[in-house]
């Protein structure tokens, strides 16, 4: 297991380091200083600003400080006065309050009606939740968060007269985050559960297809029993898997629902970059986010090999 | 595999599924649009931006509008020809300063702005400004004595409303024939909140929808077909740098890829367009069915008849081409539709992150279903339900297609 998990390291790094070369250089093809300052800036500006952030140096000197750095130190161009550190960890926060409760309510509901479809497959009941879940995909996402807000918050502030759901906008703390995140929560849930109950009824239709259990039903096991307590542990590999895959997701956040519900997180704060044109947060923010994503792809690997031994020697 | 290719066992599966036959034609019915929209002209992008009618109105088939409603649209309609007069009443201003004019002059200058300022097909009457200016202050008479109290759903008040829309019609004229259908599709799902009309930008983002997906799903599918089947068959060094060039790619998560392109393309040339979505897309895109085309080829590398084909002394690229990949087209149609699905929902989302197309550089259902949002908030759903209703038939569509595609080229399910 440690040799497994020293070669799965060891297979990233260099990973690591071209993506890390491929984010740098596609931020200079065009000149970050002239696109932020604009075409008439003084060019006296411009050579401080390049200066100052490093970029008249060599490339290769300007790579290797950046993996040794990650220019967490770095002062943001659009908000002057907080280090792109200082924005990564004001933002994680809100962030995550909305993609973890997201991620695990989604999961949770999308497991059991998935269950349920596999459970009366080839019945009325599996045949409209297919149908169901293929109309949810069908729709986009924007529009789930426009009527979302519309109907969610809007319109329900004005017919029941209560502030429940905040049209926008964010507080810190546990006691704001019902006013503030749950409407977007169960906007991204809704969301998600189209895809993810087709996923988890595959993988049941799939897994009571396998001998074992014919051989449990044989035996006299009764359906629920054998679906329920059989079957599920079986399914765990796929399902942990899929867990983990949306886990880097839960750091980059979700990037619409947060620009569109006003809430401060990392992928707001990335968007908000990208259009002010702030060259250092989009550096330093996409590079944390590969690094992060990169991990989770590494602890996922080494999950896998826990859950299942035979991966490890392929 | 193309002879009698109606007589393999999956294509008469794939054609037993009506549900699935259904959503062909209706795939069908979008790429003949898009042809004629865009490959025949039938939807120049500048019909996009024109004014056709008052701010967010609905069309006439949703039933008979408020007196309120009504009196605010014929308001639009006389304040229009108005702002024409007073521009040409400026024109002459400007012209007696300059010393004079003829009157063949004026009304040459008067018809030019009347036309500059008719609503798309609908054009207004000949008359000389003088007379327009008559009708326009009747209206306006009958308009201020509405506005000076609320409008209240009484038989006089119902009669001067009629009045003042009998007004407002007279000072255009009615458009017939060729005109009169292209002015019936103009207003047909109404305007939006500038006054431009829905159905004409609707169609224009279905041609903008399916070019998104066709060039993004096949040029993905493409590269990732090739790239997949050159690193399952050849193996090797080939393999090893093509799966380490996937991982990288896979190893950045999508949409921090997508705005990442994006903000590469601030400030050239193409900022804006399509061309910066298309890129971003295919950069992620390809990845999947290069990954699945790959453990394909594996398989199929190891069959009699590729070994056939070796011991034959056939070129090792002819047996990739031509014995290979051909038996992994299921693979790249299922990949095809799921892509083209993504890249779709894929531009709404960039779209309204004004990562995508921007305004003035045509229309699309991202921009149309962004731009909706205050149209919602005051309760006018015509944009944002036909944009979001389009684009449901088309990803429902796809979806239907992609799962009998799965369906019938897997040899499990009988």
């Amino acid at each position: 297991m440690f040799a497994y998990t020293i070669r799965k390291l060891a297979y990233n790094v260099p990973v690591f380091l071209t993506i890390i070369l491929l984010v740098m250089l596609a931020l200079r093809v065009n000149d970050p200083v002239y696109s932020f300052l604009g075409k008439n800036a003084k060019p006296e500006d411009v050579i401080k600003k390049r200066e100052q952030i490093g970029l008249d140096q060599p490339f290769p000197i300007q790579y290797g400080t950046f993996l040794t750095t990650f220019d967490m130190k770095t002062e943001s161009w659009g908000q002057p006065g907080s280090t792109v550190g200082e924005m990564l960890s004001d933002s994680v926060w809100p962030s995550l309050s909305i993609t973890l409760p997201t991620l695990l309510l989604t999961t949770a509901i999308s497991m059991v009606i998935g269950l349920i479809s596999a459970f009366f497959r080839g019945t009325w009941i599996d045949r409209s939740l297919v149908f169901f879940a293929v109309l949810g995909m069908s729709v986009s996402f924007l529009v789930y968060i426009i009527f979302g807000q519309y109907y969610g918050a809007y319109r329900l502030n004005e017919a029941t007269g209560l502030n429940l759901f905040a049209i926008s906008g964010y507080e810190s703390g546990p006691q704001n985050w019902f006013h503030y995140c749950c409407l977007p929560v169960l906007i991204g849930v809704i969301v998600g559960m189209g895809y993810d109950t087709r996923f988890y009824r595959a993988v049941m239709v799939e897994e009571s297809q396998k001998e074992y259990i014919t051989t449990a039903l044989a035996k006299g096991a009764s359906k629920s029993k054998v679906m329920f307590a059989h079957m599920l542990k079986n399914a765990m590999i796929p399902i942990i898997t899929r867990i983990a895959i949306s886990l880097p997701f839960l750091i980059a956040g979700s990037i619409l629902l947060e620009t569109f519900f006003g809430i401060p997180g990392m992928g707001r704060t990335l968007i908000t970059a990208v259009r002010a044109k702030d060259f250092p947060v989009v550096q330093g923010f996409t590079a944390i986010f590969a690094g992060i994503y990169i991990l989770t792809i590494i602890l996922t690997d080494i999950l896998y090999a826990l859950v299942d031994p035979r991966v490890r020697l392929s | 595999m193309i002879r009698r290719w109606w007589k393999r066992r999956d294509v008469r599966k794939f054609l037993a599924n009506k549900l699935a036959v259904i959503s062909l034609l209706l795939v069908g019915i979008y790429v003949l649009t898009a042809v004629l929209v865009s490959g025949f002209g039938f939807v120049p992008r500048e019909d996009c931006f024109r004014i056709v009618g008052p701010k967010s109105s609905a069309p006439a088939f949703a039933g008979a509008s408020g007196l309120e409603e009504r009196v605010r649209q014929a308001e639009f309609y006389v304040d229009r020809v108005q702002n024409g007069l007073e521009q040409h009443e400026k024109w002459r201003k400007r012209e007696r300063r300059k010393g004079g004019f003829t009157e063949e002059q004026e009304s040459e200058a008067l018809e030019t702005l009347l036309n500059d300022i008719a609503l798309g097909e609908l054009r207004i009457v000949e008359k000389s400004a003088d007379e327009l200016q008559e009708s326009l202050d009747e209206a306006w008479d009958i308009y201020d004595e509405l506005e000076a109290e609320e409008i209240k759903d009484t038989p006089e008040t119902f009669e001067q409303v009629e009045k003042l829309e009998a007004i407002a019609a007279g000072l255009y004229q009615t458009p017939t024939g060729r005109d009169g259908m292209r002015r019936n599709i103009e207003t047909f799902l109404g305007t939006d909140n500038q006054g431009r009309s829905i159905f004409i930008r609707a169609l224009y983002s279905i041609a903008v929808a399916m070019k998104v997906g066709i060039v993004v799903g096949l040029i993905s599918v493409i590269i990732g077909s090739i790239l997949g089947g050159a690193a399952g068959y050849f193996g090797g060094i080939v393999d090893t740098l093509i799966t380490w060039l996937f991982t990288t790619f896979s190893s950045i998560p999508s949409l921090v890829m997508l705005v990442l392109l994006a903000y590469m393309f601030t400030g050239s040339q193409f900022e804006g367009t399509l061309v910066p979505l298309y890129i971003a897309f295919i950069a992620t895109y390809w990845i999947g069915p290069c990954r699945q085309i790959r453990g394909e080829t594996l398989k199929i590398k190891q069959l009699e008849y590729v070994q056939a084909a070796q011991a034959l002394g056939l070129n090792r690229f002819t047996i990739l081409l031509r014995h290979i990949l051909p038996n992994a087209v299921h693979l790249m149609l299922i990949n095809f539709s799921l892509l083209f699905i993504g890249a779709i929902k894929g531009e709404v989302i960039l779209t309204y992150l004004g990562l995508g197309l921007k305004p003035g550089a045509g229309t699309s259902w991202g921009i149309m279903i962004s731009q909706s949002r205050p149209e919602v908030i005051q309760g006018f759903f015509w944009q944002i339900g036909t944009a979001t209703f389009l684009m449901f038939i088309l990803v429902l569509a796809f979806n239907i297609l992609s799962d009998a595609l799965q369906d019938a080229f897997d040899p499990k399910s009988l």
